[in-house]
């Protein structure tokens, strides 16, 4: 056998290396094409318009605080902008390296980026990959900037507004944000503008204890 | 990861110089392959001589056991390589053109180029007669737009359309080039027979 083997003209050898590994491919099928994915269109397009799978920052807020978060926050922006500030707890992931991360498939993901769109892209790749439980925080770091780290409220609130801005005033305080006050009630857009131009600087990350931990495997 | 032109690992430009490169490599192979003499590859098409299928089929296989295996280890991502998008009617009429061409010039495109780079006159005529084609193509072109982009399917594979698993895909190309090999070679034996005579 071995002598019939070497025998073989070099043409034959290549020929059943060919073979060989001809028949190798039929036994592994499809080499990995992980990357490419058929999608229920209608489904998806269903799911979308039912707003159930967005999230205000008041409510990630509140989840934050009393502890209750069951979800994996992923930060969709840049290294760079991810090490200046991130919502304690996030993960850093880019938008390139979603299916080959470490999120799985059963974990409730919470998106953001600067702003809606790179989470709403994100949201339909992790979607169509299989990706049950994606969520999109509502407006992304933007309006958590706004809305929890540096509200704003005019002078003149009613009594009831004012309780409520007081919740706020917690809730800012907690993750190190400054909530802030408009002094003249006559505000025009002039001075919105400036004031977010010297906005404050973002608060040093500071990780509360509890939401970072490893979430459990198996039961 | 492959292919590194799409995970930017290089620029357009060095895209261009890497492609020189690769060509002059393609060329000197086609030329070693016997593919810048028209005789033999006009042979083909009459039995002669099937070193054009030789050479083609072990083009194709080799290229295709590489994709599928890199892609199986990890090192490409064989959705990202680029395929031309199907324009079945369109593309059935060139490659006839194409074909008659090949028939009547003995040669195609590419190795016209090779033949040329040789030195061979009629490897120049037939690289000249290409360009004003090329040109009366381009010029014909509004008439012809129409036609052109008829028929579109996008991008289609054979594993798609059949339905198959690329595994299988690749069995079936092997064992018919295997197939084509053995039966050219019995064949080029039984003229041996008859003629006296090995090639051409």
């Amino acid at each position: 056998m071995k002598n019939y083997l070497l025998n073989l003209s070099t043409p034959k050898k290549l020929a059943a290396l060919a073979g060989f590994l001809a028949i190798f491919a039929l036994v592994i099928g499809n080499s990995g094409s992980k990357n490419k994915i058929s999608v229920n269109a209608k489904e998806l397009a269903l799911s979308a318009i039912k707003d159930q799978d967005k999230i205000s920052a008041m409510t990630l807020a509140d989840w934050i605080i009393k502890d209750k978060l069951d979800f994996t926050l992923v930060d969709l922006r840049s290294e760079k902008e991810f090490t200046e500030y991130t919502i304690p707890g996030s993960v850093n992931v880019r938008m390139e390296d979603l299916l080959n991360s470490d999120l799985k498939r059963n974990q409730k993901l919470l998106l953001f980026g600067n702003d809606d769109i790179s989470s709403a892209q994100a949201w339909f790749i992790l979607k169509s990959s299989g990706y049950d439980g994606v969520y999109i925080l509502n407006g992304g770091l933007n309006s958590w900037k706004n809305e929890i780290l540096y509200p704003k409220r005019n002078v003149n609130l009613t009594l009831e507004d004012s309780i409520k801005f007081e919740k706020i005033k917690q809730v800012s305080i907690h993750f190190g944000g400054n909530p802030q006050v408009r002094i003249s009630e006559s505000t025009s857009d002039a001075a919105i503008t400036t004031s977010h131009k010297i906005a404050p600087p973002l608060p040093k990350i500071t990780i509360p204890a509890g939401t970072n931990k490893k979430k459990k495997e198996g039961c | 990861m492959m292919p590194y032109y799409k995970f930017n690992y290089f620029g357009l430009d060095t895209s261009l110089v890497i492609a020189v490169i690769i060509g002059i490599g393609f060329g000197f192979a086609l030329e070693r392959g016997g593919f810048g003499n028209a005789r033999i590859l006009a042979a083909q098409f009459y039995f002669y001589n099937m070193r054009v299928l030789k050479v083609m089929f072990t083009a194709i296989v080799t290229a295709m056991l590489g994709l599928f295996y890199f892609t199986w280890i990890g090192w490409l991502d064989l959705s990202l390589v680029y395929t031309i998008d199907t324009y079945i009617i369109p593309q059935i009429v060139g490659g006839l053109i194409l074909g008659i061409g090949f028939v009547i010039g003995g040669y195609c495109p590419g190795t016209s180029i090779v033949s040329a780079a040789t030195g061979r006159y009629d490897g120049m005529m037939y690289f000249a007669g290409m360009f004003f084609g090329i040109f009366v193509f381009g010029e014909m072109f509004p008439w012809l737009e129409n036609f052109y982009n008829s028929t579109p399917m996008g991008r289609v594979t054979l594993p798609d359309f059949l339905g198959l698993s690329y595994g299988l895909v690749v069995f079936l190309v092997v064992a018919m080039a295997l197939g084509a090999f053995a039966a050219a070679e019995w064949g080029e034996k039984v003229r041996f027979k008859i003629t006296g005579r090995i090639k051409e």
